[in-house]
């Protein structure tokens, strides 16, 4: 019997922690992982915040805040889905900023010695043989969309259409290259950067997919002035000390 | 309101995903079953936990285990690559083994449940009459246990409709191929407009599990009808 007290106090535990949840929630992009776990941990040390990020693909995460998620801040891989948001009037559009840009590269098992060009009809499906490409799912990921805006700009996208496999989130395509699951794959630049399993094979041309900006804006329902302080930081040279660290571009 | 032709093609891929995964796991299971029945060995209990392992881990901790075992560098996944050629990975082969993994526990359950309620008297009076040991499985123990293997292979259909979590870990979510029922409802939740699709998805769930139910139902009380004979009537 001495167990109901420890369920109680746990039970107790739960409910209180929701309650006095003072700290902020983020809502962030999955390919910001890295560089905005640092920042975060930076700006919990000088303010005292406990500031909570939940990372996911920019979809699942909109569509979280269009469901109500009690969130304070959205940092999205892509404009569309926070105009998404901004349409339905659940950002703040004044503290709406385009914080960071990105590039799209493509990635092989760090084992593996494939070499690419990439230019105009690349020989993709080729060095795919019997395996697929892992990128984020091109229907409504933004890393994928911007694949395969990349893959039809160089005319190869129908070749490969059949031949991907479309993951979750970016870093769930990340994964299956490094663990060797595919031959290659499609991620940012950055995401490459961050796992030493997966070797860069080429970076896209900037002008074969759209401007790969990441925009943040306070969420209409946040009651937290810190989240405002937050954004300020994360544009702060401090900040972009660390995003530029993991490899991002300044928005300007 | 009616489907269209990709929601039809997602429910075919679905069925037949959860048709394998339960046919193939079947024999395994009775014999599974059986063991844990009627078989007294050491380290049983060890075993019957185990058996019992994916209904209570997470489903994306089994479809961890399973992208590390039957993965392309995965022990058993090199294997069956050099020796039969066959690969999972990404394949609808890799969703039924998710599936079947998943389900196995509750087809286990079922089937071992009826094997305890046998009256062995029967098995016995078989015996005396000159069978051997697997003519009495075949021809007494096995149809007594009929109803049971039913409600099992109906259970773990129904787990294999619905299993999410170990299949988008271990073959992820492309179309046509291991893109199942939930995982495409939950695609459609993640695209604008696709909310229509996403519910007449889950209706389509909601009929399906709802036949699977009455099939079984009708099929078990048929089983059981046919084994008691005239006793399942009321009359002697």
């Amino acid at each position: 019997m001495r167990l109901v007290p420890v369920v109680f106090s746990l039970l107790f535990s739960a409910v209180s922690s929701g309650a006095n949840a003072e700290g902020m929630i983020v809502l962030a992009a999955a390919s910001l992982k890295d560089a905005l776990d640092e920042a975060v941990r930076t700006f919990d040390a000088n303010t005292g915040q406990n500031t909570k990020v939940s990372y996911g693909a920019s979809s699942a995460l909109a569509r979280q805040i269009e469901r109500g998620a009690p969130a304070d801040l959205f940092l999205s891989a892509d404009v569309e889905w926070m105009d998404y948001l901004a349409g339905r009037k659940l950002i703040r559009t004044e503290t709406r900023v385009d914080l960071l840009t990105n590039r799209l590269v493509l990635i092989s098992p760090a084992a593996s010695n494939v070499t690419m060009q990439i230019a105009p009809g690349f020989p993709l499906a080729a060095a795919l043989g019997n395996g697929r490409l892992a990128m984020a799912d091109p229907d409504y990921v933004p890393a994928g969309k911007y694949g395969r805006a990349a893959l039809q700009s160089m005319g190869v996208w129908t070749s490969v259409s059949t031949k991907i496999a479309p993951s979750e989130d970016v870093r769930a395509a990340l994964r299956l290259v490094a663990r060797g699951e595919t031959p290659l794959g499609i991620v940012y630049r950055t995401d490459a950067l961050a796992e030493r399993k997966v070797r860069i094979v080429a970076e896209f041309p900037a002008t074969s997919h759209p401007l790969i900006v990441y925009p943040a804006a306070v969420t209409a329902v946040s009651k937290s002035a810190a989240a405002s302080r937050l954004l300020d930081f994360l544009r702060s040279p401090a900040a972009r000390a660390i995003w530029i660290r993991h490899g991002f571009g300044r928005a300007n | 309101m009616f489907p269209t032709l990709e929601e039809l093609q997602i429910l075919g891929l679905s069925l037949k995903v959860a048709l394998w995964s339960v046919l193939v796991s079947l024999p395994l299971a009775v014999a599974v079953a059986y063991s844990l029945a009627r078989v007294n060995f050491p380290g049983k209990t060890l075993f019957d936990a185990a058996v019992h392992l994916p209904l209570v881990l997470p489903p994306v901790v089994v479809g961890y285990f399973l992208l590390l075992t039957f993965g392309r560098r995965g022990p058993v996944g090199i294997l069956l690559e050099e020796w039969f050629g066959i690969v999972v990975m990404f394949k609808w082969t890799g969703a039924a083994i998710a599936a079947g993994v998943m389900g196995f526990p509750l087809m286990v359950r079922a089937v071992r449940l009826s094997f305890e309620a046998i009256d062995r008297k029967l098995e016995d009076a078989a015996s005396t009459l000159g069978a051997g040991p697997l003519a009495v499985f075949a021809t007494v123990t096995l149809p007594l246990a009929l109803p049971g293997v039913l409600t099992g292979m109906l259970l773990s259909f129904a787990r294999g409709l619905g299993e999410f979590g170990a299949t988008i870990t271990f073959v992820s979510n492309i179309p046509g191929e291991t893109r199942t029922l939930p995982l495409a409802i939950y695609t459609y939740t993640q695209v604008p407009g696709g909310d229509e699709s996403a519910l007449r998805l889950s209706l389509l769930a909601v009929v399906l599990s709802l036949a699977a139910l009455f099939v079984s139902e009708v099929m078990v009380r048929r089983a059981t009808r046919r084994i008691m004979g005239d006793d399942a009537d009321g009359r002697h």
